[in-house]
């Protein structure tokens, strides 16, 4: 499959914003906090009045693709570009809060997994191929090799992976869950802004295995590749790129042939 | 399939082509405080299946039921496919959230299964499948795009089989959500006809298994020929006014087909009886299927036993293979009079001796997700 070209990153987690904000060791990072949450981004605050925390994660996270790309939203409105959200668990904190009936009717529809990147869809004008995978890792590795078949068909000239996990909410159900917390959660917002580009992607899945790097930036669950794309965008090198994650079982990993990112890091 | 008016494909059939109705007062849970306690539930779950082997949660039980079916229409169980070859690519609004319900009610241990891929994954274990499994969830259009990202799967050498499809259950949780929102009619649901006043929500799960052509042999329904998908990008909750996401994902789908709207033979449509969503989808169509539009069959079965949510595009799905197959287009249950804001061909009163060859079947959701589906009759 031919590959996609990695034009832009937006990053923002609970160790801040960008790549350069995760730390070395996240576990000594953490000291001994068990989530690392993000605050409510402080957008418009009427516009976003109805808006659940996640979704503001996500928007937010669009806007420091943007911004590492130098562009304004325009240049990915409309119809040509695809939105592909990949999530676990963002839905989470707004089902319980309609559950313990915190939230009215004004709030039912945020309880959808469709609510983040619906926000996101809305706040940038994206009205392209749109699809919403569920799961771990494998999930956005997936929504990456989508985001190359869709772009290889040109049933788009720009999409947008995005991934989105907030753990603050439901932290008592994840502690009571986890079976060796022996990293910290990270609530992060992580997209990768792709065109079509040169090379080949290789996209593989097994049974078993392991990947990722969570010892290094936590566990952040679906964002977790995204993540680790940013920060290899930071390191030289013309070879090639790959990524891989778990989730119930099942490793995924995508394999660009050549380094596939058009920009370096603006605070590189 | 496992329905609120079959539990079979056969019986299924037969239901929608004699009108059966399939909604009822709720029994599972309470409904007493909210306005409308009425849906499409199913009252027992009748297939012969060992449970032991299955999570106690009614999301992982009704697509288990669900792929009894399919394995008894397919006859062969366990498939006959290599495991490691074997996918399965699940759409669902809701995944487990009745767990989550349930969990947060006193039994913590249930939290796992509340997540929304539990359910895909407790059917991929018990289809023993080792390949590839998926969960989607585009709110009410999941059921599509599960069926447009199996066939990538195939495409791609990923599988050499896929079980794709949708389900979602009834529970307080959507109920009280949709009561909330208005949206649930006291009233029967009547798709595209001038007194509808909005839906009511029914449970269901469907699959299909899809092969490469060259693998499908005789007992091929037909051959999904395109997938397209688009987001309105208008409102969280409510369809773009105009319908321009759900036109774009008939047109992306019909692209990927190599067909043109003129075309179509048959509609099965999302009609969902709300007044604002049939109006919107009728709109589109008419731009899409051209100066045909008033001549092409459409169908929706919402009346007959309610909103299935990430189940009903797979079903609607599985209509145009139906109709294909029998060559008979079910009336739309619940149109008496149609509206003349609804200027289609809907099938009404009786069933329509028609055989489609190519089908559009189209879906809308929440958070603007829009998908269609071009589907060629064997």
């Amino acid at each position: 499959m031919r590959a996609p070209a990695i034009r832009a990153v937006g990053l923002l987690s609970g160790w801040g914003e960008g790549a350069a904000s995760v730390p070395l060791d996240a576990k000594a990072a953490a000291a001994g906090r068990a989530v690392l949450e993000v605050e409510r981004p402080a957008l418009d605050p009427e516009r976003f009045r109805r808006s659940r925390r996640e979704c503001l994660m996500g928007v937010a996270a669009v806007h420091l693709m943007l911004e590492d790309a130098q562009q304004g939203p325009e240049a990915v409105a409309g119809e040509r570009t695809a939105l592909l959200f990949a999530t676990t668990a963002a839905y989470a904190p707004s089902n319980r809060a309609f559950i313990e009936s915190r939230g009215g009717s004004t709030y039912f529809p945020y309880t959808a997994a469709a609510a983040v990147p619906a926000e996101v869809a809305i706040a940038f004008g994206l009205t392209g191929p749109y699809e919403i995978l569920i799961g771990g890792a494998p999930a956005t590795l997936r929504a990456i090799a989508r985001a190359a078949a869709l772009l290889e068909a040109h049933a788009c000239d720009h999409a947008i992976v995005l991934a989105v996990e907030v753990f603050a909410e439901c932290a008592d159900v994840f502690a009571r869950v986890r079976r060796a917390p022996r990293v910290p959660l990270v609530e992060t917002a992580a997209c990768l802004w792709l065109d079509r580009g040169h090379g080949t992607i290789i996209f593989e899945r097994r049974r078993g295995g392991t990947g990722g790097d969570r010892a290094r930036i936590g566990e952040m669950l679906s964002c977790e590749p995204l993540a680790t794309l940013a920060l290899a965008r930071e390191t030289g090198g013309e070879g090639p790129v790959a990524v891989a994650g778990t989730w119930r079982g099942e490793t995924a990993r995508l394999e660009w042939s050549a380094r596939p990112y058009r920009t370096r890091s603006r605070v590189a | 399939m496992v329905t609120p008016i079959g539990q079979d494909l056969d019986t299924f059939w037969s239901a929608l082509l004699t009108g059966a109705d399939g909604i009822s007062i709720i029994e599972r849970f309470p409904v007493k405080d909210l306005r409308v306690g009425q849906g499409g539930e199913i009252k027992k779950l009748t297939r012969a299946i060992d449970w032991r082997r299955v999570p106690d949660s009614r999301a992982a039980r009704l697509l288990v039921s669900a792929a009894d079916d399919l394995c008894v229409q397919a006859g062969e169980r366990p498939l006959g496919v290599d495991p490691e070859r074997l996918a399965v690519v699940i759409g669902t609004a809701l995944g487990g959230v009745e767990e989550g319900e349930r969990a947060l009610a006193g039994s913590p241990r249930r939290f796992p299964h509340a997540l929304y891929d539990a359910p895909g994954h407790a059917l991929g274990r018990w289809l023993g499948a080792r390949g590839p499994v998926i969960t989607v969830s585009t709110a009410c259009a999941s059921g599509a795009t599960a069926l447009g990202l199996g066939a990538e799967l195939l495409r791609r050498g990923e599988a050499d089989a896929v079980v794709a499809g949708g389900y979602d259950i009834l529970c307080r949780f959507v109920l009280r959500g949709f009561d909330s929102l208005r949206s649930l009619t006291r009233e029967r649901v009547r798709p595209f006809d001038r007194r509808r006043s909005g839906l009511l929500l029914g449970e269901a799960a469907a699959l299909v298994l899809l092969r490469r052509e060259a693998e499908a042999g005789g007992k091929r329904l037909g051959t999904l020929l395109g997938c397209g998908s688009a987001s309105d990008a208008f409102h969280i909750a409510a369809p773009d006014p105009e319908g321009r996401g759900i036109e774009r994902a008939m047109r992306a789908a019909l692209t990927e087909a190599e067909v043109d709207g003129t075309e179509v033979d048959f509609v099965s449509a999302h009609g969902t009886a709300t007044p604002l969503n049939d109006t919107i989808e009728a709109a589109a169509l008419r731009r899409v299927l051209g100066p045909r539009a008033s001549v092409v069959p459409v169908n929706s079965m919402k009346g007959a036993f309610g909103h299935a949510m990430g189940a009903a595009a797979t079903l609607e799905a599985i209509l145009c293979l139906l109709a294909g197959r029998h060559g008979q287009i079910p009336a739309t249950l619940g149109l008496e009079e149609l509206d003349p804001a609804c200027d289609l061909d809907c099938v009404q009163g009786v069933p329509r001796a028609a055989r489609p060859r190519l089908s559009l079947s189209t879906s809308l959701g929440f958070g603007g997700c829009n998908a269609a589906l071009v589907i060629e009759s064997a």
